[in-house]
């Protein structure tokens, strides 16, 4: 099992890099759009007119890419004052009952996404902006990200059963 | 289902869901499958809300949140950050409480080209404070002000918060952006002016010591070569936007690219440290990100289930004048700022206070400043504030907690007094934004 643990933890750690590569595209992207619409520097081209509509997909992707591995790594901000005030076996309890809503929240909404993206897809819907495509090409990164976070969360309460019988020290803050 | 009972389970059990340690952004999430379950129509609703999350998200106006917040990545991980110390110091006679008075100057030059408050605090920190404590500052003089100018950088645009807070709230995020400039620096000057006024009625608190006084071009050196150039990156981002090149989104990312070339420019930038910045780029950006595919939602179901508007009626319905609402308003804020982070702060107020802005016609700009300031007070007020923790996290052991509740006290109550100065005299917040956008 902590085989597996870490094979998924390197599994997220490679999603995040990718969620990297996407915020340095998406700012090259801008750039390159602003520059090509106020200096004429190639013929004919004023600006990238499908930057906006890509720059809107690529915040939504590295949303979904960093959120499994934010979740393995504590970073998902929360209030902790109520499980620090209590006592620690509590603050635990609290952390189990926070947890099986958690895991049983990403199940529901893997599932629904994929009921999602098949009546999308079977509709044949699409998003006409200034690219025209099929609406189910944004609606299926959703369920496979909650996927992830749904197993993230069975790790996770792995750990809080092998761990030390009080609340975890998550971060609380946004920086 | 009443509306009452809407808001009960909607507001009450994402507050219960929260104070469980339930992450914020989970906290929506499962109460919207219980909302969308009740309010929107079974599992019609709940297929609602997944196509829901992709559009939150998906949305241009909240690209300057990774991109400011890159910006400042960069600086502190090429070790830029640094030079700006150098540089102010370097201008800075001896003053009462000289050591304290750089900060509060470096720090404001940092928050205008650093969009994350806890790099700013951290930065600071971890360089000052060591020098001032060894230099027998005591340790509320030195921790205080770095506290309160981090605190600062929120207001002072570019700030990755003030971003997601025109986004949610749909105020202007140009004009909200501008409109913090004139109170942050309303603040840094009156923490100048309360050193040297606290220090002079007891140097003890701050003695003075001998430091090297460059003379002619050496004075000036590191300010023309580093000061200077990394502030033009401010000068870049607003004035991309004010002259109309640019959208606010766009000026983030022509920031972040001229950013990385200054440090490409001054050796600085290497592979290792672009890859670190960009993964503390998609660490907090995503993770705001992520709470916002559950808050948005969680703002349309409590509108749709008649929560929000029942709420408003009722508000209305007091007979109140603008202005005591307001104030309630802004007292309810600096509540949760006792309790809840910033952006948890955002989602569970604003979808409440938002349509009583526009039901009593108050101007959005005045009313977003003002709610950065209470956001910006609840970084400082104990017991929970992220940059007493961050201070904390970077001093020595002979700081303790005590000294650091007691040294942020004054800070507080001169953000308090701006909130009051802006309450009373729109212009404060209006003025600049009215003027260049």
């Amino acid at each position: 099992m902590d085989a597996a643990a870490r094979a998924f933890g390197r599994l997220l750690e490679a999603l995040a890099l990718a969620g990297c590569a996407v915020i340095l595209a998406m700012t090259l992207m801008i750039c390159a759009d602003v520059l090509l619409r106020n200096v004429r520097i190639v013929p004919g081209v004023y600006g990238l007119a499908w930057a906006n509509e890509i720059s809107e997909a690529m915040l939504y992707l590295v949303t979904l890419l960093t959120a499994p591995w934010l979740l393995r790594q504590g970073q998902h901000i929360r209030v902790d004052i109520l499980l620090r005030a209590v006592p620690s076996r509590l603050g635990w309890v609290f952390e189990w009952i926070a947890d099986a809503l958690g895991f049983a929240c990403c199940v529901a909404i893997a599932c629904f996404g994929v009921v999602a993206t098949m009546k999308s897809y079977e509709s044949g819907a699409l998003s006409i902006k200034t690219l025209v495509t099929p609406e189910w090409w944004m609606q299926a990164p959703l369920p496979v990200a909650f996927l992830l976070l749904s197993v993230e969360m069975a790790f996770r309460m792995r750990r809080l059963y092998l761990g030390e019988r009080a609340p975890r020290d998550d971060a609380v803050s946004t920086g | 289902m009443s509306w009452e009972l809407a808001a009960w389970l909607m507001l009450g059990g994402s507050t219960v869901l929260l104070f469980l340690g339930l992450p914020v952004a989970f906290s929506f999430l499962v109460i919207n499958l219980v909302g969308a379950w009740l309010f929107l129509g079974g599992e019609a609703g709940l297929t609602q809300i997944v196509r829901n999350s992709v559009v939150s998200v998906a949305s241009f106006s909240l690209t300057p949140i990774p991109l400011f917040v890159l910006m400042g990545e960069v600086l502190f991980h090429t070790g830029l950050a640094v030079k700006v110390i150098d540089g102010v110091e370097r201008l800075i006679r001896q003053v009462p409480g000289r050591l304290a008075v750089v900060a509060v100057v470096a720090g404001t030059v940092f928050s205008a080209i650093s969009g994350s408050t806890i790099a700013t605090t951290a930065m600071l920190g971890s360089l000052m404070l060591p020098v001032m404590l060894s230099r027998g500052y005591h340790p509320t003089m030195a921790t205080g002000p770095l506290m309160a100018i981090g605190a600062v950088d929120m207001l002072i645009p570019p700030s990755a918060l003030t971003v997601l807070l025109g986004s949610l709230s749909g105020i202007s995020i140009s004009k909200l952006l501008i409109g913090g400039v004139l109170p942050g620096l309303i603040l840094s000057v009156a923490f100048i002016l309360y050193i040297v006024a606290r220090v002079k009625m007891n140097p003890r608190l701050a003695p003075a010591s001998a430091f090297v006084e460059y003379e002619g071009w050496e004075k000036l050196r590191p300010f023309f070569q580093y000061v200077l150039p990394l502030v033009s990156i401010f000068v870049v981002v607003v004035a991309s936007m004010s002259a109309g090149w640019a959208t606010p989104t766009e000026s983030a990312a022509i920031g972040a690219l001229f950013t990385m070339v200054l440090a490409l420019a001054y050796r600085a930038l290497s592979f290792g440290n672009l890859l670190k910045a960009l993964r503390g780029t998609a660490g907090i950006s995503g993770m705001i990100l992520f709470i916002i595919v559950g808050a948005t939602t969680f703002s349309q179901i409590l509108s749709f289930s008649g929560a929000s508007n029942g709420l408003v009626e009722i508000i209305a319905g007091l007979g109140l004048p603008p202005g005591a609402v307001i104030i309630a308003m802004m007292l309810l804020l600096v509540f949760l700022g006792l309790f809840v982070e910033q952006v948890s702060m955002m989602m569970i107020t604003l979808p409440i206070y938002m349509p009583l802005v526009q039901k009593y016609g108050v101007d959005p700009v005045w009313f977003g400043v003002m709610f950065l300031i209470c956001m910006q007070l609840g970084l400082l007020l104990p017991p929970h504030g992220l940059l007493l923790m961050t201070m904390k996290g970077v001093s020595p052991p002979e700081v303790r907690m005590g000294h650091i509740f007691r040294a942020v006290v004054p800070y507080i109550a001169m953000s308090l007094l701006l909130l009051l100065l802006v309450f009373f005299v729109p212009a404060v917040a209006v003025w600049l934004p009215k003027v260049l956008v």
